[in-house]
């Protein structure tokens, strides 16, 4: 125990000593992480020559700092202009744009900025904290249960379908169709691919956010002068709204806490990620929250928790990969690389042979965490001004950032092209009242249900009964149905209370 | 019409010469002056960070520096590897400036499976990277601790496999075991070396089947209890037995090569760019630094042997043969 004290005090001092490889990877990280198509898995394949030309521990700070920070930047387009930047963050916009379109995107990115910096330092001393048990949850969570997993996020469809529920559904069921194009995960037979090799792989996710986001955005504001709408209070940023937005992300500090440990939670499965951590985050958030109804208007809970769970799932991922050698994701997998380059061997006797480095990843993330607050949550005063540039620069801006970000990952114009597409179907989806979260969310989340489904059927030589039969399983089952059950509930006696006190 | 057709040694040998001949005979035929005066673009069929990854990156550390030009490689590897080579062959100027990295195994068992829409001879695989048998696995914590433990378990239930892909040399050998034994096999694809190696380790499947290579790359998460082939790096894989010896079979080795692949017609069109690239292949093989680079990359000494075209081709041909053999099982069919 004094040991492995002394090797945190000392890892954390060295770690701060390289402060000046992790601030301006900060900053590099809030640029990949904002541009669609970029992210810090490319970027650390980019710059692997340099990584690897680092000392070992440089390498590895540099790594862990750009995929904190990446993660944070995806935020930040999310909120100011309704893009994403990466899968991850695409719960973010649900509540962080209206709050941008109130004139409010100062305090939405500070809320969103402490969310992340807490939640993910949070989780980062969990996980080093609970690493073997932590480790073990991969153990339990098989497809069977994944299924149930996804369930959670894919019911957020019914929720947005609240509103208006025949369109919500249809939107939702258009973006589970779109979601199953591609090759099936068993045999790689392809399904309603019209016959073009660029839709095997499915509907590259990249594009398809571009184009229902940011490009049917950008046709939305072209109508408009600025952003913020006429009813928004245009206030001049001043540091006094940064401190607001603190506040009220250190008032939900509990919320912050709860979310970004389902996020720790589901980052530590391998294959899960950041998106089914941000949409499962926000279905809970909304299920058990004493106003559902104002989820989607601009709430700061539906804001924080996407950015608490996403950042959450950072520190996730690594467990897997430190404890057993198990990547938890894409750009886990890539650092694994990079550091077997280096002589790192993964696995459960990496403690033993290279306690330091084992540590050393989890301090780098800590101190980029820290490091991150001072850093960044000055700069939303000035990135706020992107909501009251005139959209007649913006839209054209934001078209061709995104239009090279869909672009970018594979380099393909057919990418160009369907996110164009998805940018009519979208724009024409606004202008009906379909709501483009529910198609993106049936986009993201279709296809790994349908690969866990898959999975757990070919394993149970085809027994439908195979979803009942774990206890775990069962048990979130039953969860499932309570966040759907009680939520319906708690409303139904907050109405009659309220009816109880005007009729008093 | 059958379009997969393999190429033999004879067509091999005859288009090698009139390849040749033709570079002599036309000198208006682009020739390789100052070639590369580029980078060299490379389509690899699987994912980023896997054992191809770390393959191409530690050869080529070497390559470019004979040939003295980078690489830069692209990675696609949605439908089994099919996206990489469809966009290699319809998508890559065949110029000598755009290759493939592949591995033959599983990727010509796709050929076996669901026909390409090319002539599975109008690319080769010109230098074969490094060579390494499949092997049965399981995660450290397995209840199964023994290939006997497997065998009488699965005579009692039917046990779930993981395996990087349906057609994959791994499972054929799998397929195989459960014929001889009487054990009883349910193959779970489970997309990729990552994937096949988590499955095992965390219970999703109760064992898995796998190139040796990414096995030991796992380190002391996983325990090898049978190899479908020679194990000739003993204690790396836990001094597994051969499933030959174990089981007096006579099955041909179910291996993973990593090759590098080029288009058919750059070899007939530029016949001096590739011999610059088969030359230098070579030569990288013959360089110390190549093993070097090949261990920090996790990579088996053992493992790192050097083979031409003809091998390359021969090993393309045997697995078009086992896939033929086992494509009901591998399809579903």
């Amino acid at each position: 125990m004094g040991d492995t004290a002394a090797i945190l005090l000392e890892v954390f001092l060295e770690t701060i000593s390289f402060w000046y490889i992790i601030v301006p990877t900060i900053f590099l990280g809030l640029v990949v992480g904002g541009i669609p198509g970029f992210s810090a898995a490319n970027t650390i394949i980019i710059l692997m020559p340099l990584t690897l030309a680092m000392s070992l521990q440089g390498g590895l700070i540099f790594m862990v700092a750009l995929y904190c920070s990446a993660r944070m930047g995806a935020g930040i387009p999310a909120i100011l202009v309704n893009i994403p930047g990466t899968a991850g963050a695409a719960a973010t916009p649900l509540d962080g744009y209206p709050m941008a379109k109130q004139g409010k995107g100062q305090q939405a990115l500070s809320i969103s900025f402490v969310a992340s910096s807490l939640g993910g330092l949070l989780t980062t001393i969990i996980a080093l904290a609970a690493m073997p048990i932590l480790a073990r949850v991969g153990f339990y969570m098989h497809s069977t249960e994944m299924i149930v997993v996804m369930l959670f996020g894919i019911s957020l469809i019914a929720s947005i379908a609240a509103q208006d529920m025949v369109k919500g559904l249809i939107a939702g069921f258009l973006g589970l169709m779109i979601g199953s194009i591609g090759t099936d995960v068993v045999y790689a037979t392809p399904r309603g691919t019209f016959g073009f090799l660029e839709l095997y792989d499915g509907v590259p996710l990249i594009p398809a956010l571009v184009g229902l986001f940011a490009v049917s955005e950008a046709f939305i504001i072209i109508e408009k002068k600025v952003i913020v709408t006429h009813d928004g209070d245009v206030k001049a940023p001043s540091w006094n709204a940064t401190l607001e937005g603190v506040q009220i992300a250190l008032k939900r500090w509990w919320h912050i806490v709860w979310t970004s440990l389902i996020g720790l939670v589901i980052g530590v499965i391998p294959g899960a990620g950041a998106s089914i951590a941000s949409f499962v985050a926000y279905q809970q958030s909304r299920s058990f929250s004493k106003t559902p109804e104002l989820y989607g208007t601009g709430h700061p809970e539906g804001l924080i928790a996407p950015e608490s769970a996403n950042n959450g799932v950072t520190s996730g991922t690594l467990v897997p990969l430190l404890v057993l050698g198990i990547p938890g994701g894409a750009t886990a997998a890539i650092m694994l690389v990079v550091m077997q380059y280096h002589g790192v061997s993964f696995g459960p006797s990496l403690f033993d042979t290279q306690p330091k480095v084992g540590y050393g990843m989890f301090m780098a993330m800590a101190v980029s965490y820290i490091l991150m607050i001072f850093t960044i949550l000055p700069l939303s005063r000035y990135m706020s001004h992107v909501t009251t540039i005139p959209t007649i620069y913006l839209a054209p801006m934001i078209i061709s950032f995104t239009l090279v970000g869909a672009f970018v990952p594979r380099e393909y114009m057919f990418d160009l092209y369907l996110a164009l597409a998805f940018g009519v179907l979208g724009y024409i989806a606004r202008r009906t009242g379909y709501h483009v979260a529910a198609i993106l969310i049936g986009v993201i989340l279709g296809p790994l249900l349908e690969k866990y489904f898959l999975w757990s059927l070919k394993k149970s030589d085809g027994d439908i009964m195979v979803l009942f039969s774990s206890t775990l399983g069962n048990i979130l089952w039953l969860c499932l149905l309570l966040s759907l059950v009680l939520p319906a509930i708690f409303a139904f006696q907050r109405k009659r209370k309220s009816l109880g006190v005007v009729a008093e | 019409m059958n379009r997969i057709k393999t190429m033999n040694r004879r067509r091999f040998l005859h288009t090698t010469a009139a390849a040749s001949a033709a570079a002599f005979a036309m000198p208006g035929l682009a020739r390789a002056e100052g070639y590369p005066e580029s980078s060299i673009s490379v389509i690899i069929p699987t994912a980023e960070g896997g054992g191809a990854d770390r393959n191409f990156r530690a050869f080529t550390s070497v390559w470019k520096e004979i040939l003295g030009t980078e690489f830069e490689p692209s990675f696609y590897p949605g439908a089994s590897g099919r996206v990489g080579y469809e966009l290699y062959m319809g998508k890559s100027e065949p110029n000598a400036y755009n290759l493939l990295f592949g591995n033959i195994g599983p990727e010509v068992l796709n050929w076996a499976m669901q026909a390409p829409t090319f002539d599975i001879n109008d690319y080769i695989y010109f230098g074969q990277v490094d060579k390494d048998p499949c092997c049965l696995f399981v995660g450290a914590n397995s209840p199964l601790k023994t290939i006997d433990d497997i065998i009488a378990e699965g005579k009692k239930r039917k046990l779930n496999v993981g395996t990087s892909r349906m057609a994959h040399p791994a499972s054929i050998g799998l397929l195989a075991l459960g014929e001889e034994t009487g054990a009883q096999f349910n193959l779970i694809p489970l997309q990729g070396g990552k994937g096949t190696v988590a499955g095992a380790v965390t219970g999703e499947v109760d064992f898995s089947v796998l190139t040796s290579g990414s096995v030991i790359a796992a380190g002391d998460s996983v325990k090898t209890l049978l190899v479908f082939g020679n194990n000739i790096v003993g204690e790396a894989l836990d001094d597994a037995p051969s499933i030959n010896d174990a089981y007096g079979m006579d099955l041909p080795e179910m291996l993973s090569t990593r090759a590098f692949g080029i288009h058919k017609k750059a070899v007939d069109d530029y016949p001096d760019r590739f011999e610059i690239l088969t030359r230098t292949f070579k030569e990288t093989h013959e360089d110390p630094r190549l093993m070097e680079a090949y261990i920090a990359s996790k990579g088996q000494p053992e493992y790192l042997v050097y083979a031409g075209i003809e091998e390359c081709e021969a090993e393309k041909a045997a697995m078009m043969e086992l896939g033929a053999r086992y494509k009901a099982l591998l399809s579903g069919a």
